[in-house]
């Protein structure tokens, strides 16, 4: 049974076109992170899944089941609101029995006071504080239940927004930035916790983010999304390592991934400048080489740049240098014992290793490209 | 060497309180510093709030107390004299048809106006929140009332509760029903005044919840909707409702003050007639007062209308406050 099933979705607001045709499984158990700057349409299109938008076109199912035209209520989503959208007047125990509450009880049976009188609603009362009860005691919180949010915590209010969403076992977890109100230390910590949680909860999860390292770290596969469309989803390593476009690899990965204007000559090899850089490609003409700072390093020859600054890390050492030809800028990430071998001001050879170096054409598309020994270029 | 009493008040002739809440230096001893600080904050705040004391005492306070003192003195206006007769005037109250009758008029003008103006105006707002467009231009319509002049209003009223000429008569001649002498018959006539209070208080109370409904997150809807709040009636009573709730409770508190102190419609329309049918409060103390003269009975009747008032008040915040979530 499949989880989230998005066919060709669009969204238009007035002439503004949010979305433009997104099409997106998520299968069923699995952990999958959109993300993408902000404005990219990844909040409208969790809106969508969650039915509190409607689509202007396209479909959407849910458990195999297509959703797109009911309501919210009718589609067994839960959804983690960025504010947490918890009831400020309703306790903690309130709070995540409303589900429950909604769900189990009819409107008569909810009337404060008279409600409770009629028959069974007692019972059906016991069934309902058990599992918030059950819920609580999941996420810890076990101790807040006759508090108000006003008097919680961020990260508290956090887990009762958790506890809300997964005190009904609902087919699919929409979470919305979730973390985004929380210092960085909680951020961190919460993030396991939210995993280790959809672990145990085992329900379809789609989690909006602008914060790559939260979708690498969390997700089984990733999504990233840029003007309204879905432009790569795949495991975060397949995102990191194979980007299939440029503005994938340039969203993801911190410092982000160098871009070198290069050429790729009528015999296959590529050149940045003069230099050949060991990478060899079909057809002809102006191409992007971009190249992650790990995987480019000082060498005997390579690309004349010259050192402008460096970081130091820690574990790491973050030399920024500019390329003498074109004035473009690069930074390469070296082991930090490297950090007295360079200096400032200093002019050094940098090579990218040809077996990690990206191809792009000039719209951004991933070209095919292939590993030459330098000796061929050279030759 | 400089010691801590070179600084002290006697080397510093030019010192003010301001000054020693400015030149306070870290090398004082902390008692006498944070004393200091103490004397000279609350010295300037009393000054801040003098010309507000000064003129709550003029403008309140005083007049507050010549009517208690007068309340309990047969003083007449322009009279040389008067004598204190201690509780004579509110005795004299429960022996005078015309001041009962002002009391259940008012009661009963208020337990109409005040239920069905909030009602109304809170159907009404939540309806306008929730349409698409034209959000200023009812709030506009509605609050019309409020800004025009009610002593004008109330000519147009005359006019269309006029029994043989007003429109609303001539309608229910054409649907055949009664005619009913609204402003003149002592059965209609407080009915006839209440609805001319609900719609003076209807636009007023709408623009109040209004701006009470913008202030619901949106995310609360949304969330309620997630957790299986299908009707617009489950949400309202789920997150409109509570969210209201200090709206409510400021509504209610107005719009009964306000109601208990009708007085124009009245005065202009009816002049309490017929046979004290309309006779409110504030028109007793008006009539009592500026009509008859009768300052010492007027003052005894403002008291109790000062109690009714007051009591509401204390109830209404009593027994709702402790029942509404505030943010």
């Amino acid at each position: 049974m499949s989880g989230i099933v998005l066919h060709d979705i669009q969204k238009s607001f007035g002439a503004t076109k949010v979305l433009r045709g997104v099409s997106l499984s998520v299968a069923q158990g699995e952990f999958l992170s959109l993300v993408g700057p902000s404005g990219c349409g990844k909040t409208t299109l969790m809106r969508i899944i969650a039915g509190l938008e409607a689509v202007s076109s396209g479909a959407v199912q849910i458990a195999g089941r297509d959703v797109t035209a009911l309501r919210a209520a009718d589609r067994d989503v839960a959804m983690v609101f960025q504010n947490y959208a918890l009831y400020p007047h309703l306790t903690v125990r309130q709070n995540i029995g409303v589900p429950l509450m909604m769900r189990r009880l009819s409107a008569a049976e909810r009337i404060p006071f008279i409600g409770g009188l009629l028959p069974g609603v007692a019972e059906k009362q016991r069934t309902i504080n058990a599992d918030v009860a059950n819920a609580a005691e999941m996420l810890g919180i076990g101790k807040l239940m006759d508090r108000k949010p006003a008097q919680l915590s961020g990260g508290q209010r956090q887990r009762v927004a958790l506890g809300r969403a997964i005190v009904r076992h609902p087919m699919a977890f929409l979470m919305d930035e979730p973390l985004s109100n929380l210092d960085a230390a909680l951020r961190v910590t919460t993030r396991s916790e939210i995993v280790a949680l959809h672990r145990r909860v085992g329900a379809s999860t789609v989690y909006v983010t602008h914060d790559q390292s939260e979708a690498m770290t969390m997700s089984d596969r990733v999504a990233v999304m840029m003007d309204g469309l879905i432009l790569q989803v795949g495991t975060p390593e397949d995102i990191y390592t194979n980007p299939q476009d440029l503005r994938v690899a340039a969203f993801i990965g911190s410092p982000s991934i160098n871009m070198l204007a290069a050429e790729v000559a009528p015999d296959g090899h590529v050149t940045v400048g003069p230099v050949p850089v060991g990478v060899g490609a079909s057809g002809h003409g102006p191409a992007i080489l971009a190249i992650r700072p790990e995987d480019i390093a000082p060498h005997a020859t390579g690309i004349a740049a010259r050192i402008e600054h460096q970081e130091y890390l820690g574990e790491s050492l973050l030399v920024h240098a500019r390329v003498l030809d074109s004035g473009e800028q690069v930074i390469c990430r070296l082991p930090p014992e490297k950090r007295r071998q360079v200096a400032r001001g200093e002019t050094v050879h940098l090579r990218p290793d040809p077996a990690k170096a990206l191809l792009f054409d000039g719209d951004g598309r991933r070209l095919g490209s292939r590993v030459l020994s330098l000796e061929d270029a050279h030759g | 060497m400089a010691t801590v009493a070179d600084w002290g008040p006697a080397s510093c002739p030019w010192k003010t309180p301001m000054a020693d809440v400015a030149m306070q230096s870290p090398a004082v001893k902390a008692p006498t510093a944070r004393a200091r600080t103490l004397r000279g904050d609350a010295g300037i705040a009393w000054l801040l709030t003098l010309p507000a004391i000064l003129a709550y005492c003029a403008m309140i306070l005083l007049p507050l107390l010549a009517v208690l003192a007068l309340a309990f003195t047969d003083y007449e206006f322009g009279a040389r004299s008067f004598r204190w007769i201690g509780f004579g005037n509110f005795a004299d109250m429960l022996g005078d048809r015309s001041f009962s009758a002002s009391i259940r008029n008012t009661v009963i003008y208020c337990l109409f106006v005040a239920p069905l103006s909030i009602g109304i105006a809170l159907g009404l707002a939540v309806l306008i929140e929730a349409g698409a467009r034209g959000r200023a231009f009812w709030r506009a319509v509605f609050f019309l009332p409020v800004v025009s002049l009610t002593v004008a209003m109330a000519t147009a009223w005359q006019y269309l509760l006029h029994p043989s000429i007003g429109p609303v008569n001539a309608l229910l001649r054409m649907v055949g029903a009664g005619t009913p002498n609204w402003l003149g018959s002592s059965d209609w006539v407080i009915v006839s005044l209440g609805f001319i209070g609900v719609w003076e208080n209807v636009g007023f109370n709408l623009v109040l919840f209004l701006a009470g409904l913008t202030a619901i997150p949106r995310e609360l809807y949304a969330a309620s909707e997630i957790d299986g709040a299908r009707s617009g009636w489950s949400k309202f009573w789920l997150v409109t409702w509570p969210m209201l709730g200090p709206t409510m409770l400021f509504v209610i508190i107005i719009t009964m003050t306000r109601s208990i102190r009708v007085f124009d419609t009245v005065q202009t329309l009816t002049q309490g007639g017929p046979n004290n049918a309309s006779e409110v409060l504030l028109r007793t103390i008006y009539q009592e007062g500026f009509h008859y003269f009768r300052f010492g009975y007027s003052a005894a009747i403002t008291l109790v209308f000062l109690v009714i008032v007051l009591g509401l008040m204390l109830i209404q915040t009593r027994l709702i406050d402790r029942r509404v979530h505030y943010g």
